[in-house]
């Protein structure tokens, strides 16, 4: 048997031999240019704090990384149902539980490379044109827990759970993907529940009831914890329960794909 | 045969629902035969298939593939398999050698030597680096023979291998299968339902209908065993019933469509030619009417419809 890490080396072929995945990457590279350069032409001061910049910048796009991530992990199973590669996928000496993990392993590393780029850039070109300041009272608010910290822990720990809350959401995409031959339907639903996530959050906030702090959406937004805040204001969670709830969810989603897969019957 | 069988199918039963879409399938194949799975449409051969091959699971009985079960260790059974299951599809955004690459990753034994030797069988080498999406059909139906036969497997299994192939590569690829089996002693199995190919290319066929295997006979031996026999045999003559007349009713001869028409073995046919000969009887033709597999086919599926 050959090893697995070959696995993952042609999932990680599937996508970057295709080019919507360097559409996806010429974007994540532009937007921190293009905000930047957006910014000197229609501000009137001309500076700005390179940290803030950046933060700026990072939510922006991770909620596009996270799409982008969405989109690949929808088409991971699902399109190799519909093109009917799948067959000659699953006829090859390794379990269908190796085949599916390989597919999980290049979602991550795909995910980790645009986090990467991400930081690159909105912290390289905001030093670049801002330089670099060591003033960090725009950036961390006066009641965060991190106040008086560094701005690389900060933004280190923004990262972090940015990642962690595409990464869930990248599993229920995932989910979705085993579940569902078509692709345009795993990625097409993906997407609709991580805009609708925002509204039940929206909309969870203003019940009392007990529950709502074990609902995914309740638990997402882990970066307001950085500012001293909750992901849902009327409920005092920390971050240590909602990180908990969050791999409850995130266990279950993938024991769910995992289940599928396996005993699937390949039909098309 | 008293080799040891490459895969052997012990009652395997597929029921979807209610329905019951393989009933208690029983089969062996031996290396070095090419053997063919006839049935009609929707006789359930492309299901058997892909139970051989893990992509379904059965509902019972089980499938081994050199001594592994498909069930309980499916990744020493696939190691054995290569496989076309419909048609071949693949990534249709990398380009061929890209494929090939892909599945040779999936398998240790595969080199880079392999792969080019590979392309170079199949009459791919000017095209393997276009992208698919680029092939014709045939090409692809040549890309899903590489990736079938790179890993040099025990049992080889076609789903309607011939499929938007030209007859020049339908031709090609049954030298090839028989190569495979002569050769490298590889079993061959091919399901089809064009019967004429199947003639042609296999040792012994099993056929299916409606889930059942209601027959399994051997083709080469027949072919060898109908010399000796009687056959229909047909003289183009220019007197038909002239014809007759000499031959004072031999082989109970009659005119069919103006050709005269009798029974008679290889012997018979010649010493009828001399005496038509003799008798100033011009004979432009002599063929027999070897009952083809078609014929047989039809014969024990009867004329039923899809069921």
């Amino acid at each position: 048997m050959a090893n697995f890490w070959k696995l993952v080396q042609n999932e990680n072929m599937k996508i970057y031999r295709r080019m919507r995945t360097w559409v996806m990457l010429g974007i994540v590279v532009l937007i921190p240019i293009v905000v930047t350069v957006a910014f000197l032409l229609l501000s009137d001061s001309k500076d700005a704090n390179n940290w803030e910049m950046m933060q700026l910048e990072t939510t922006i796009l991770f909620s596009l990384i996270t799409i982008f991530t969405v989109v690949v992990a929808a088409d991971s199973v699902a399109g190799e149902f519909s093109t009917g590669t799948i067959k000659l996928l699953l006829i090859r000496p390794w379990s269908r539980s190796s085949i599916l993990l390989s597919k999980f392993i290049a979602l991550v590393l795909f995910s980790v490379l645009l986090s990467v780029v991400c930081f690159v850039l909105t912290w390289g070109v905001n030093t670049l044109v801002f330089g670099f300041s060591s003033d960090t009272s725009g950036l961390i608010p006066a009641n965060s827990p991190l106040a008086g910290q560094s701005p690389w822990t900060y933004m280190g720990l923004d990262y972090l759970y940015e990642w962690i809350e595409l990464i869930v959401i990248v599993a229920f995409a995932f989910m979705l993907s085993s579940a569902f031959r078509s692709s345009g339907l795993a990625i097409g639903l993906s997407i609709f529940l991580l805009f609708a996530g925002s509204m039940i959050t929206g909309l969870l906030s203003v019940t009392n009831k007990p529950w709502v702090k074990y609902v995914l959406f309740s638990n997402l937004d882990l970066t307001a914890y950085l500012n001293g805040g909750n992901p849902v204001p009327n409920f005092k969670t920390t971050v240590g329960f909602s990180l908990s709830v969050l791999a409850v969810y995130f266990i279950v989603f993938n024991i769910v794909s995992w289940t599928i897969f396996r005993r699937r019957d390949v039909a098309a | 045969m008293s080799q040891v069988p490459v895969a052997r199918l012990q009652d395997v039963t597929k029921r979807i629902g209610s329905r019951t879409i393989i009933d208690r399938v029983s089969l062996e194949i031996y290396p070095g035969e090419v053997f063919g799975f006839l049935g009609p449409n929707g006789s359930g051969k492309t299901t058997t298939i892909r139970m051989m091959v893990g992509l379904m699971a059965m509902t019972s009985g089980d499938i081994s593939i050199g001594g592994h079960s498909v069930r309980t260790h499916y990744p020493q059974a696939a190691a054995q398999v290569g496989a076309i299951v419909e048609n071949p599809e693949m990534y249709k955004y990398l380009t061929g050698y890209q494929n090939l690459l892909h599945y040779a990753r999936m398998n240790a034994s595969i080199t880079r030597e392999r792969i080019d030797e590979v392309v170079k069988l199949v009459g791919l080498s000017g095209r393997i680096h276009d992208k698919v999406k680029k092939y014709s059909l045939g090409m692809r139906q040549r890309l899903g023979v590489a990736q079938a036969v790179m890993h040099r497997p025990k049992l080889l299994i076609l789903d309607e291998p011939t499929n938007g192939l030209d007859p020049a590569g339908i031709r090609e690829l049954r030298d090839y299968l028989r190569q495979l089996a002569q050769e490298e002693g590889t079993a061959v199995f091919v399901s089809s339902h064009l019967l004429s190919e199947m003639e042609l290319m296999c040792d012994r066929v099993a056929i299916l209908q409606k889930g059942q295997i209601i027959d399994i006979r051997s083709i080469r031996g027949q072919a060898a065993s109908a010399q000796q026999q009687a056959e229909e045999a047909l003289f183009d003559v220019d007197r038909p019933e002239a014809a007759l007349g000499v031959l004072q009713g031999q082989g109970g001869g009659r005119i069919v469509d103006g050709l005269l028409e009798l029974t008679a073995d290889r012997n018979e046919i010649a010493e009828v030619n001399r005496r038509l000969v003799e008798a100033g009887i011009r004979v432009y033709g002599i063929r027999t009417k070897t009952k083809s597999l078609e014929d047989q086919f039809l014969e024990v599926t009867g004329s039923e419809t899809i069921g």
